[in-house]
């Protein structure tokens, strides 16, 4: 068995499913990212790609181009999080409790809202068009490699905008002074606002990226991955998101290649779901299993290097 | 004076609260009811009362229902109010309720013992069961330095995924269309204290009297004392001497037996069969609660009977005036954010403090010349 799973993990098609499956996490680890520098937890990103998700999809159908459904997740991703923003920042309202309160609104507010401007119940399969739907592009040159071209090549446009944000986010976090900023709020705010940074308005910023991001993850899986909004969808993205950006170090990169080692465990748990004699439900696990056992390597690898140099940490272990 | 004054404003603060989140709740009302005002009465007085041609009466069977409803909420209220006290956000209480259900549920349908004792042997096991999980994260945290609150968060699908694996696999009832356990034995059910449709059972009053436990617990132990004191300050908690480490891990097994036995009571009784195909969400209505309660034990069955009755009057306006149900989840978010918020309305408490320490300083002030006026004299 394991030697078949190498001989998937090599296939062309297989890594081109990859890049798939891994874009929408990379959208809410980098979401998680940027949040995180400006020492903000965001666990509200499931909420949030639920609720853009169904935004996108609506606001597409609506005005029937995909590329206004995308703008108006994006929109209802930033609006969640400056929500979120606010009744941290001004309200004082931890940030974890503001965010599971958006998973709240995710959970039932997404189906209650639906019903109220479709009257559908639960999906939205019955409205997609193919405008809708976010179309897939050839990359001229690359697409006529051998091997390469056909896994990176007829991807999904914001498949692309995935990668390509992991570098744009790297250069805004660490070439810019919104990016000093950010990191300086996030390590020190007394240091940051002594030199007359405003902490308030970098954490806004901070998180309303943070849920722009999340946005644009939200409206991959609605306008492209499961083709239309569904209730189970985002399915513990968010939360494996939170994962990544933790295993990643917190850094774009970092974030980047856990995401693709838990697209990889998504993607071989449908593959081996098609065996037969293998339960669905202990497939159904493998990502959240190999998120809790990549987290405690990362947390043992992490603890046993503070040892090394001797800083003991506040639970006194 | 301060302590009084402040006791009111925290009632008057949470009341303001709950009319930002019903007026929420009120536009959304508005813009989707074809009946809007029959939605909102439904809403806010259908779990209380009947109104037929024109006479009000009050309405038990609903209020029952309401009650029924809080049990497996007060379970999940008291296991966050145990976790958030020591600061610690593990929020796997939602797969520890299914887990707990499914173990206690199979012992109801698989072992022989004689009734009374059977429910409480299942929902024990359940507790137990589900607090070994909560090692897990816990230990994870304690050894390791990892979130609890990442793991939990994934705990809470593998737990229902395992748990959906025996049931396919092992449990199933063959014999039925959709997938379930087969029925409890007879002796396994929790007794229901009325009869009628409600399913008001005993398990009801477990829930409260584990709210007055778990009051004791926190508030006149040496294990809650520290527990709440680590969620205060950490550092402070550590130098002085407690076992944090330990607490930490005590804290999180306890959240996660309280919502396993939670899970059982709710299965056994009311329920013949195991039958959840999904997470129930009593472990995010647990966070709403501790949240209202301010992760005080003994105002957890309040905040669950609010919120008991919230839902229930969300189901009456949805079969009534077909606005859809899941109305509750938004005004549960409106209801959170505000009550989570610390600051909200605070400079309203700072005009209460300063009003009264001026007082206070004028009767000082007052006094001091009584009291010199007689010395001089």
């Amino acid at each position: 068995m394991l030697k078949q799973l190498a001989e998937w993990v090599f296939q062309v098609e297989f890594l081109f499913v990859i890049l798939r499956i891994t874009a929408p996490i990379l959208f809410a680890a980098l979401a998680a990212v940027v949040a995180e520098k400006a020492a903000m937890s965001n666990i509200g990103l499931e909420g949030t790609m639920m609720l853009s998700a169904l935004f996108g999809f609506l606001f597409a159908y609506w005005t029937q181009s995909w590329l206004l459904g995308v703008l108006g997740a994006v929109i209802v991703g930033t609006l969640l999080a400056l929500m979120m923003g606010f009744f941290y920042l001004e309200f004082k309202t931890d940030i974890i409790l503001a965010g599971i309160a958006v998973n709240m609104l995710g959970e039932g507010g997404a189906i209650f809202l639906l019903f109220m401007f479709t009257g559908l119940r639960g999906n939205t399969a019955i409205l997609v068009t193919p405008n809708i739907l976010i179309p897939t592009i050839d990359i001229p040159l690359i697409k006529d490699i051998p091997f390469l071209g056909k896994i990176l090549s007829g991807h999904c446009i914001l498949t692309y905008i995935a990668f390509l944000l992991v570098w744009l986010i790297w250069l805004l976090l660490y070439r810019t002074p919104l990016g000093l900023n950010i990191r300086a709020v996030g390590e020190s705010p007394q240091a940051a606002s002594s030199v007359g940074v405003s902490v308030k308005r970098i954490k806004y910023i901070a998180i309303a990226m943070s849920g722009a991001l999340a946005g644009l993850g939200g409206a991959f899986m609605s306008m492209y991955y499961s083709q239309g909004w569904n209730q189970g969808m985002v399915a513990g993205r968010g939360f494996i998101a939170l994962a990544a950006q933790a295993m990643g170090r917190g850094e774009p990169v970092g974030a980047m290649l856990t995401s693709l080692l838990f697209g990889t465990a998504h993607g071989l748990s449908s593959k081996v779901a098609g065996l037969p004699n293998v339960s669905s439900f202990l497939v159904s696990m493998i990502p959240y299993a190999v998120t809790i056992m990549g987290l405690f390597i990362y947390a043992w690898n992490r603890t046993r290097k503070l040892k090394k140099r001797g800083i003991r940490r506040l639970t006194g272990v | 004076m301060l302590d009084r004054r402040m006791t009111q404003f925290n009632i008057l603060r949470g009341a303001v609260a709950i009319f930002f989140a019903l007026l929420v709740a009120a536009i959304f009302i508005f813009l989707t009811s074809e009946s809007p005002w029959e939605s909102l009465r439904y809403l806010l007085i259908g779990p209380l009362v009947i109104v037929k041609d024109g006479a009000i009466a009050f309405n038990t069977r609903n209020m029952l229902e309401v009650l029924a409803g809080m049990t497996p909420t007060i379970f999940t209220g008291l296991a966050v109010c145990v976790m958030f006290s020591a600061n610690q956000f593990n929020l796997a209480g939602e797969g520890c309720v299914y887990v707990g259900a499914f173990v206690g549920g199979l012992i109801g349908v698989y072992w022989n013992l004689p009734p009374f004792i059977h429910p409480l042997v299942a929902t024990l096991i359940a507790g137990i069961v589900c607090s070994v999980i909560m090692l897990i994260p816990a230990l994870a945290k304690v050894k390791l330095g990892a979130s609890e609150m990442v793991t939990s968060l994934m705990l809470n699908y593998v737990m229902l995924y395992v748990s959906m694996h025996f049931l396919n696999f092992y449990f199933a009832d063959r014999s039925r269309g959709a997938t379930m356990t087969h029925s409890f034995q007879d002796t396994a059910r929790v007794t229901q204290i009325v009869s009628g449709t409600s399913k008001l059972s005993w398990g009801f009053i477990a829930a409260l009297i584990f709210s007055v436990i778990v009051w004791f617990f926190m508030y006149r132990t040496r294990w809650g004392y520290s527990i709440r004191m680590i969620g205060i300050n950490q550092s402070f908690a550590l130098y002085s001497g407690m076992n944090v480490a330990g607490m930490i891990i005590v804290s999180q097994m306890i959240g996660g037996m309280l919502s396993g036995m939670g899970g059982s009571f709710e299965i056994l009784g009311r329920y013949n069969q195991f039958l959840w195909l999904n997470l129930p969400g009593y472990g995010w209505t647990g966070i709403t609660i501790a949240i209202l309660a301010k992760n005080n034990p003994a105002a957890v069955p309040l905040a669950a009977f609010f919120l008991a009755y919230l839902n229930k009057g969300c189901m009456l306006m949805s079969t009534k005036t077909h606005v859809a149900s899941e109305m509750i989840d938004i005004i549960q978010a409106a209801i959170f954010l505000f009550f989570a918020a610390e600051q909200f309305l605070s400079g309203y408490r700072q005009k209460i403090v300063v009003k009264t320490a001026r007082e206070e300083l004028l009767m000082q002030g007052n006094a001091d010349i009584e009291n010199g006026g007689a010395e001089n004299a």
